[in-house]
């Protein structure tokens, strides 16, 4: 997985290095599987089968964890305000609350990065 | 929208805001505020743009922490309150924007609401007045400001109130070399 904003800052190393670090532990806190299930669910919201770069993640688990977490990612892309109290408890039952912070963190930046996609901001940091 | 954090703060004695509830993860944490300092380092784009784009992800995601935080680099750039009371629905017939801070707008526009917006006239007053270079550090500023703003507000957050507050601006992290 790398990402729009990751090519489109590609001439620059400096940024490239520290926002390919800072999504990866992003990534790695929620854990490969779960964060691959949480951006294709905000891709699959924007319309799109995969955020750019991504692979199709693994089949989804029988797991009523990744379900709550997936259903409160999908909330990012137009619904970020109407998500409630009880279902960001929802979540931290499940995952805990270091796993909850992740899973907001991956989720928004999947949303985010999504919408770089459909700008296609690598062609336009590449213009001559 | 949720004022009472939903999560809490890492740090003890700390309450919980944005730093504090990353901490939650020390290195995402450490790794954003290396990321967001060279960003708002970086003199390849003006903060004064850069500020006018986070400004209205502010108003747009309704995020009233970022709505209320002013960066010293922009105001020092000669960025002020009735300057960015214009950043709101109708900027396009501002007279206190430029053409070029009015382009960085309907680009912060496209990538955080409507990607629509940046076709024809759009997309061209955009590479008139930016370098592919600037757009490409825009850009990725802008994701930063929504993706935190975002995750702020879903985290709940949110202050109940606050008042207009002018922060340093964030800087890169200097280390010690080690070898």
């Amino acid at each position: 997985m790398n990402g729009p904003v990751a090519q489109a800052v590609a001439g620059n190393p400096e940024f490239a290095r520290q926002y390919t670090n800072f999504r990866n532990t992003a990534h790695h806190a929620l854990g490969d599987d779960l964060t691959a299930q949480v951006r294709q669910a905000v891709a699959q919201v924007h319309g799109l089968d995969q955020a750019l770069g991504d692979t199709a993640p693994p089949a989804m688990p029988d797991d009523k964890s990744a379900e709550l977490c997936v259903a409160y990612a999908r909330r990012m892309p137009f619904e970020h305000t109407a998500i409630t109290d009880a279902e960001a408890a929802e979540v931290i039952d499940a995952i805990g609350e270091p796993g909850y912070v992740a899973l907001s963190v991956v989720a928004a930046l999947a949303d985010a990065e999504c919408r770089a996609a459909m700008v296609d901001l690598p062609a336009l940091a590449r213009q001559a | 929208m949720s004022t009472t954090p939903r999560a809490s703060s890492a740090i003890p004695g700390e309450p919980a805001h944005l730093g504090s509830v990353l901490a939650h993860h020390p290195e995402l944490a450490s790794q954003f505020m290396d990321l967001y300092g060279t960003f708002w380092g970086s003199d390849v784009l003006s903060a004064r743009l850069k500020e006018i784009a986070r400004m209205r992800n502010a108003r747009v995601t309704e995020c009233g922490f970022c709505r209320n935080v002013r960066f010293e680099k922009a105001v020092g750039e000669g960025l002020g309150e009735d300057v960015l009371d214009d950043i709101t629905d109708g900027y396009e017939t501002s007279g206190k924007l430029t053409d070029a801070e009015k382009a960085v707008l309907k680009f912060t526009d496209a990538l955080i609401f409507d990607p629509d917006l940046l076709t024809g006239d759009a997309r061209v007053a955009l590479q008139k007045h930016l370098s592919a270079e600037q757009i490409a550090e825009l850009g990725m500023g802008i994701t930063l400001f929504l993706a935190l703003a975002k995750a702020l507000i879903t985290m709940g957050l949110e202050p109940e109130t606050m008042e207009r507050t002018v922060l340093p601006t964030p800087e890169p992290v200097q280390r010690e070399a080690t070898e």
